[in-house]
């Protein structure tokens, strides 16, 4: 009885001291996420063009992207190819990186800092041309193509392959994921290792029933982050197309076609609508992978 | 992980604006700020704000101006903003939201009536009359291309730059086929193309895949008589003109006579780096301004090659040569009317800023401004050339068009996406025209 | 760095009597043609940078008959100022930022990882939330809000928010790694009569120092980088920061100068590289345990 007591008030203390701790963060919170996610939420049931007042216009906005606008439908296709297309290639390169790195190998962090070095320059203008220079029709692809006796036409120029440059510009940057593994590979036990050995397991069998199923809480959480980056994913396909996103709508991602109805056609209500939309989106993804994490996450001691 | 984060907050960033403590519309002609001063009478003194758009060079230019101007008004303190073409209107558009657009705020006419819509620009014409801001030496007709859809004049032209027809004469000599004649139209142009098949050098096109050049196609329809928009800002040619005009390029393309439609695709920007500039094309559409940079670049490959502009193709209804003014322009919000106006009247008339600026963003719309350009003796033959080409222009009194609210954001990338769409197989003409027509009606004017 | 073990445990390899030194040499070759592969662009970048301007574009080759340095005096005499403004701009945003950032995520994230408190469930997920939402969505509305606070060509409305933690990715990755220290040092602090602002300065933070050091190295990286926050709220050029100055190359109406942007490229990345360089293991630490649990 008294014990609770004692407990209550340090609680007590222990939370107003917490409070101020947190002060910061949720003064940032209310005024600077909340409050403009609550106004973004009033703009999506708006016709707003930045200008003049906005005016309501209810459900309009939400009827029109899934009705009557086919652009918005080719950006949502091509953000779920993109999406369904750049992640599981990202994190199996990075895995297959990471394991090559991994144990006892010369010069370790030289590679690894190389590896990690592209992570680190993002999307500025100096490599968006760069890799338009790369997938050009006379670029660099293409001439080593043709020492192979192989003609290609443009990569970023064509719908067929623009796409696969900007997951190309996403993969460069594998280097922040494959750092994540290869610490995870750091803390397989070896002993499990050797056990394996004896019974007889081969490396390619050992890496299934032993590293695998230790790096699952890695690959769930390196999954989840680059999911949710490829949903939106606008600097390179922004910097790449030069903000229009084509050839022919090919790189027209959700994001950029929303910054397009947004910023250049000042549809702000409209564009509102689509970032809510994609905001439910990627909570329901996010709520998925939480619900399937129990079938196939394995942490080694309950949390 | 977070490196997309930053550079990556670029847009969306912009969607969701919170306008709201301050969304209250401009409604009725209601001013802001600048309260009496219609006329721009005043005291010239006091800080102004100054946007243009540009690189590092124009800056450098329009910065020697403004520095002119305050040395000619103590007591003038000018703040100056400058972004590239793309950036620039989205922060004028943020600008206006918040009601902080700059006192002086450089536009063309093909965005003008995106703010007149709103009204969120003062009429010059009360200046004018005062006459703080002077138009005696500039042609009416190109005063006018800088006037709304209610008569009233919004900016102030300063620079009249033209879509010329760039011909690499080295190459063109070089397959024996000579330039276009004189007064040529587009049949004959279109045929000069054609002609060219063969004959020129491994990786070479006699043209590019241009079907969806906006400028083009408006060179074209005025060429033929066509009005471009209706007085309501909608589509004013028929869309039999339209598919027309892309079947033409369809043609040349699909012989091989242009570049395929993915190569052109890879362009890059920029008047010195475009395919012309790289020698890859015998001819292309390109601005008058673009003739110095793109030859710089041209000159420096081998053989020297020489790039001449002329005139658009012609057609039944004469040149097809439209104007593309820029100009400054004063918003509502704006609280020293006085030497923002004094600002533009100088930068458009005074000759000795306009040799300082030595119209770098098409031809200096005043006379005398242009003729004393003209007649120095340190002008590079090349900018001579510009010059002459648009004076040559602009007395056969262009038509002037006005662009309809929409215009830049929808129908130039529709436009452009449309013909993308065709090039590339993903639809016929017929239906890219049907697209095209349905979304340009509905994004334009309004 | 790491001991020598070459092929004790090869993961890849049909079987364990292979010759070591042939795999060794196998799985060398692998990563060195990946990092050609990879590295490439930027090699060629900087190669084009002391390239004359006429050859900058014209060749994908490393090399020229004609190396010049023109490109950076160019570049860094570019435009209205030159770029060394640009470049104190940048690290006087970068370095309160960071400040920032290390301020409001260390306070906010000891309390989430070590003190109890009502609602911490719902606020901790609030947290994770606000990470998944498209952090742009909030620009405008900010932009908004520091027009009304004449905040307008000021360095406060890029630096302001890292203050009041809106970077929840930070925060999170530093709950992580606080986590990841044993509760006995707490414990043993406050038998010492620490406070928990105590233990939290004096315990605490330095143990957190390879995520405080990727919270900075990230921070750096998204501040020096940043094009559109700047954009917005720096107008007066002599405010303008890197990323700005390069933009200002590229000038779709007029002449842009690559060669220069290719330079002054080169030279806005340096810092970027050799921040990481130094801080390499720290980094690496810090980065790793963001994924654990």
């Amino acid at each position: 009885m008294s014990a609770a007591v004692t407990k209550s008030s340090r609680t007590g203390r222990e939370g107003l001291t917490a409070y101020l701790f947190l002060s910061p963060w949720l003064i940032g919170i209310v005024l600077l996420t909340l409050g403009p996610m609550l106004y973004s939420a009033y703009l999506a049931f708006t016709s707003y063009d930045l200008l003049s007042a906005p005016r309501w216009i209810g459900l309009d906005n939400f009827r029109r992207m899934f009705t009557a606008d086919p652009r918005y439908l080719s950006s949502v296709k091509v953000t779920l190819v993109y999406v369904v297309v750049s992640v599981p290639l990202l994190l199996v390169v990075s895995m297959v990186l990471a394991l090559l790195l991994n144990k006892g190998i010369k010069f370790l962090s030289g590679y690894r800092a190389l590896f990690y070095l592209p992570s680190l320059m993002g999307a500025s203008v100096a490599i968006a041309v760069l890799w338009r220079q790369i997938f050009g029709s006379t670029g660099l692809v293409n001439q080593v193509l043709s020492l192979f006796g192989i003609t290609h036409g443009s990569w970023v120029g064509s719908p067929g392959t623009a796409l696969w440059t900007i997951v190309t510009l996403n993969l460069w940057a594998f280097g922040a994921t494959m750092i994540i593994f290869l610490a995870g590979l750091r803390q397989v036990p070896a002993e499990l290792h050797e056990a394996a050995a004896v019974d007889g397991a081969g490396p390619i069998r050992r890496f299934f029933s032993v590293t695998l199923p230790l790096m699952t809480p890695l690959i769930f959480f390196n999954l989840l982050l680059d999911t949710i980056h490829a949903f939106q994913v606008f600097t390179g396909a922004f910097v790449v197309s030069r903000g229009t996103g084509g050839p022919a709508d090919s790189t027209l991602f959700y994001t950029l076609y929303l910054y397009q109805q947004g910023f250049a056609e000042l549809k702000m209500g409209y564009a509102s609508a689509m970032a809510w939309v994609l905001v439910i989106v990627l909570a329901a993804f996010t709520g998925f992978l939480f619900l399937t994490a129990r079938r196939w996450v394995y942490y080694g001691d309950e949390r | 992980m977070t490196r997309r984060l930053g550079t990556a907050a670029l847009a969306c960033a912009a969607l969701l604006v919170a306008a709201g403590c301050n969304g209250t519309s401009v409604g009725n002609g209601a001013t802001g700020g600048a309260a009496g001063g219609q006329d721009g009478k005043g005291d010239v003194t006091g800080s102004l704000q100054l946007t243009f758009w540009g690189g590092a060079n124009r800056a450098a230019k329009t910065n020697a101006v403004a520095d002119l101007f305050v040395k000619a008004h103590p007591g003038v303190t000018i703040d100056r903003q400058n972004a590239d073409f793309g950036s620039y209107f989205n922060k004028l558009n943020i600008q206006a939201s918040s009601k902080t657009l700059p006192c002086v705020m450089q536009l063309q006419g093909r965005q003008l009536n995106d703010y007149t819509k709103r009204k969120v620009l003062l009429p010059l014409d009360p200046m004018i009359e005062s006459g703080v801001i002077k138009v005696d030496d500039i042609p009416q007709e190109v005063v006018d291309t800088g006037r709304g859809p209610d008569g009233k004049l919004y900016f102030l032209p300063y620079g009249a730059a033209y879509d010329a027809v760039g011909v690499n004469e080295t190459l063109a000599r070089q397959a024996g086929i000579g330039l276009p004649p004189d007064k040529y139209d587009w049949k004959q142009y279109t045929d000069w193309i054609a002609s060219a098949k063969g004959k020129l050098p491994d990786g070479v096109f006699a043209a590019g895949a241009r079907g969806g050049l906006p400028n083009y196609f408006i060179a074209y329809q005025l060429a033929n008589g066509k009005q471009l928009f209706t007085d309501d800002g909608k589509l004013g040619f028929g869309k039999e003109s339209l598919i027309e005009y892309w079947e033409m390029w369809e043609r040349l393309r699909k012989s091989g006579v242009t570049m395929s439609a993915d190569a052109q695709a890879d362009e890059p920007q920029g008047a010195e780096q475009n395919f012309v500039a790289q020698g890859r094309l015998m001819t292309d559409s390109m601005p008058g301004n673009a003739l110095t940079p793109a030859s710089a670049t041209l000159a420096g490959r081998a053989g020297g090659q020489k790039l001449v502009t002329l005139p658009m193709p012609s057609g039944p209804s004469g040149s097809g040569n439209a104007m593309f003014t820029s100009g400054f322009a004063i918003p509502v919000n704006c609280d020293n009317v006085p030497t923002a106006a004094a600002f533009i009247d100088f930068f458009t008339n005074d000759l000795e800023a306009g040799k300082i600026f030595k119209s770098d963003n098409g031809a200096a719309t005043n006379r005398k401004v242009l003729q004393a350009q003209i007649d120095d003796p340190q002008l590079p033959a090349l900018k001579k050339h510009e010059l002459e080409l648009f004076a040559k222009i602009a007395a056969n009194k262009p038509p002037t068009i006005l662009y309809p609210p929409g215009y830049q954001a929808t129908f130039e990338n529709a436009f452009s996406r449309a013909y993308e769409e065709i090039a590339f197989g993903k639809k016929t003409v017929q239906q890219a025209a049907d697209s095209f027509f349905t979304e340009a009606n509905a994004g334009l004017g309004g | 760095m790491t001991a020598v073990t070459v092929g004790a445990r090869p993961l890849f390899g049909r079987r364990r009597s292979r010759n070591p030194l042939v795999l060794a040499l196998i799985r060398h070759a692998v990563l060195i043609a990946v990092l050609v592969l990879m590295l490439y662009p930027v090699v060629w970048m900087v190669a084009a940078s002391f390239r004359p301007s006429a050859e900058v574009m014209n060749s994908l080759g490393l090399f020229s008959k004609n190396y010049t340095l023109d490109n950076y005096q160019q570049g860094w005499s570019a435009g209205q100022l030159d770029f060394s403004r640009y470049f104190l701009n940048s690290v006087a945003i970068t370095v309160l930022s960071i400040a920032g950032n290390l301020f409001s995520c260390s306070l906010t994230a000891y309390a989430f990882a070590r003190l109890e408190f009502p609602f911490k469930r719902v606020l901790f997920g609030l947290l994770l939330a606000t990470m998944l939402l498209p952090y742009h969505v909030t620009l405008v509305p900010q932009y908004i809000l520091f027009n009304e606070l004449a905040w307008m060509n000021t360095y406060l409305p890029l630096v302001v928010p890292k203050w009041l933690g809106v970077e929840a990715f930070f925060i999170f990755l530093m709950v992580q790694f606080i986590r990841t220290l044993p509760r006995e040092l707490d414990d043993a602090a406050r038998i010492d009569g620490c406070g928990h602002w105590r233990t939290f300065s004096r315990i605490i933070l330095p143990l957190a120092l390879p995520a405080i050091g990727t919270t900075a190295l990230f921070t750096f990286i998204n501040s020096w980088n940043d094009f559109l926050g700047p954009l917005l709220y720096l107008n007066r050029p002599e405010l303008w920061t890197v990323s700005l100055g390069l933009n200002s190359f590229l000038d779709v109406t007029g002449e842009s100068a690559y060669g220069a942007l290719f330079a002054m490229s080169t030279l806005a990345l340096a810092p970027i590289v050799g921040f990481f360089l130094g801080a390499q293991k720290l980094l690496i630490e810090g980065v790793a345990t963001t994924g654990l649990k």
